[in-house]
């Protein structure tokens, strides 16, 4: 538990120190904001509906960057920078356990990326504010859109995790995790006129939609709905790719 | 405190490290030898459990490398042969970082990160980035995270590679300092180094262990001995009287001046004939009479370049 603990701090400050991290949310808040403005301006133009507010803001291809650049961008120097530069070596010679540091860094990476949204909360209460909408928002689908969009990134973060331990490549783990990322995402939905013959069988259908990632994202937690099953899908996506950064690190023993 | 038996690793077809046992006890200081490649890192990583073994045993402090290697790592201080450190930490930042992952308790982090500071001489670079300071210092920031949580073990990997002589030295100086209170364990291959430091030496060629001894247990057996004579005598006699002493393969005599003659002889391993060869020469007027021994680099070409089988010595102790 210490070890965990002592690994996510010295992540975070990592974090901190990192150019990396600053540029990535410049670019985030740069791109967030002025998307924001322009959804804000088409509903002022067209009327208010502060419902749907949540569900349009979190489409925004801000967001899109957000889940599918960002996990990746943040995770891949975890495993990949240590393999190259042969500090793996000092760090797994100390007297802690692989898993240990897998969630560590992961812990890290998700505690970062969390902080990255924090600020977005503000601009949630400008937005209440009598010089834009001037209408109080519903907090309730607010509140299960953030949640959702942090078990999606947590689970990408795992996968990015799990890229970075596979190459000693910085460049290579980054490419790895956002096509997966993407894949994730989007691949679901560009299949699904070429699965929908199958959706008739239950088990196909079942499968296809849990897989669906996205899909569970604006349709579920983006209107306010918290469905457990979804929230164990994407707790269950976390464990399973850090369980797999775990295999990867002890295939260290196996060479 | 180590001890390993029929030690094997192989990568693949090629074997690394090839059935090596030895022993280290408590308090030793043992330079770990051996021309590059020759199984040395291998060697060192199974014993910091970052390999595992493909056959045979390793235990440290008397735990097995491979049924507890968390309690092995507890009693090693590992410092890696290139000190791979994080650049972007400042240097008290980061002893006190792997003193906390080492389980250094809260409240005596700061203390132990001092004192590790103070040992390895790097107080004055405290505040300076480790990516920041000169290859020497980093060296030494490796050694102070090797040391800050106290471990009873030292295992260094070619500490002083890289470095200029003052730094070397420097290094040399403190792993004397550090043998007073732990059992240190440190490859190399600048001989002269570890026959200054170190009360035994293992040499490792070809991942086989071929040497273990004292050095001057190793320097006793290896060949080479010469005996130089110089005495009041003509070259042939001198060669005469000194082919008389069992043993002595005269090598060259030659005349010099003042009816004087020199000769050297060969001299078998481990033998000391300075007593015989002055009998022999009695009546004469002796001014040199002298044993070169071989130096240790010798030894240490005789055993890797393979000129003549040597078995492996057993240590004294």
């Amino acid at each position: 538990m210490n070890a965990i603990l002592v690994t996510l701090r010295k992540e975070l400050v990592s974090y901190c120190y990192s150019p990396v991290s600053y540029l990535v949310a410049v670019l985030f808040y740069l791109l967030h904001g002025t998307l924001l403005h322009a959804l804000v301006v088409a509903f002022s133009l067209g009327g208010a509906d502060a419902d749907i507010l949540p569900t349009q803001s979190y489409g925004l291809m801000s967001t899109f960057v957000m889940v599918v650049l960002v996990p990746a961008l943040l995770t891949m120097r975890c495993f990949a920078e240590e393999r190259r530069s042969g500090s793996l070596e000092v760090l797994v010679t100390a007297p802690v356990r692989d898993h240990e540091l897998v969630l560590g860094k992961w812990g890290a990476a998700a505690a970062f990326y969390a902080l990255l949204w924090l600020p977005t909360v503000l601009v949630l209460w400008v937005l209440t504010t009598d010089w834009f909408l001037a209408t109080p928002l519903s907090f309730g689908p607010v509140l299960t859109a953030y949640l959702g969009m942090f078990l999606i990134s947590a689970m990408l973060l795992a996968f990015g995790v799990f890229a970075s331990s596979l190459t000693d490549n910085v460049l290579l783990a980054a490419i790895l995790a956002v096509l997966c990322n993407l894949g994730l995402l989007v691949l679901p939905g560009v299949l699904h006129r070429h699965v929908a013959p199958w959706l008739d069988n239950p088990w196909v259908r079942q499968v296809y939609e849990k897989v669906w990632v996205f899909d569970h994202f604006s349709n579920w937690f983006a209107r306010g709905l918290l469905d457990t099953s979804q929230v164990v899908f994407y707790l269950g996506g976390i464990a399973f790719f850090l369980f797999l950064t775990v295999l990867s690190l002890g295939t260290r023993r196996l060479a | 405190m180590i001890r390993t038996s029929n030690l094997t690793k192989r990568f693949g077809a090629t074997t690394a490290v090839d059935g090596i046992s030895f022993e280290i006890g408590r308090g030793e200081v043992v330079g770990f030898l051996g021309p590059n490649g020759a199984g040395k890192t291998t060697t060192i990583r199974v014993l910091t459990c970052y390999h595992p073994a493909s056959s045979g045993t390793a235990e440290v402090a008397g735990h097995r490398v491979d049924l507890d290697p968390v309690a092995v790592r507890r009693a090693i201080g590992y410092l890696p042969e290139n000190v791979p450190i994080y650049t972007d930490l400042r240097v008290e930042e980061y002893l006190s970082y792997r003193a906390a992952l080492k389980g250094v308790p809260r409240r005596e982090r700061r203390a132990a990160v001092g004192r590790a500071m103070e040992r390895c001489g790097v107080l004055d670079v405290a505040r300076k980035l480790v990516g920041h300071v000169s290859r020497g210092y980093r060296q030494r920031v490796g050694l102070a995270d090797a040391l800050v949580a106290n471990p009873p073990i030292l295992v260094l990997d070619e500490p002083t590679s890289g470095l200029d002589p003052n730094q070397r030295r420097r290094i040399k100086d403190l792993v004397r300092e550090l043998a007073a209170e732990h059992t240190i364990l440190f490859s190399s291959h600048i001989l002269a180094e570890v026959q200054d430091v170190s009360s035994r030496i293992l040499i490792i060629h070809r991942g086989r262990l071929r040497a273990d001894g004292t050095p001057d247990q190793l320097v006793g057996t290896a060949s080479g001995r010469r005996l130089h004579v110089e005495a009041r005598a003509s070259a042939e006699g001198l060669r005469e009287a000194l082919s008389r002493v069992p043993g002595l393969v005269v090598e060259s005599a030659v005349g010099t001046t003042e009816g004087y003659a020199r000769a050297v002889a060969a001299v078998p391993p481990g033998a000391d004939p300075r007593d015989a060869a002055a009998a022999a020469l009695a009546p004469c007027m002796l001014r040199e009479l002298r044993l070169e021994l071989p130096s240790l680099e010798h030894f240490f070409q005789q055993v890797t370049e393979g000129r003549e089988p040597v078995a492996p010595v057993e240590a004294a102790s």
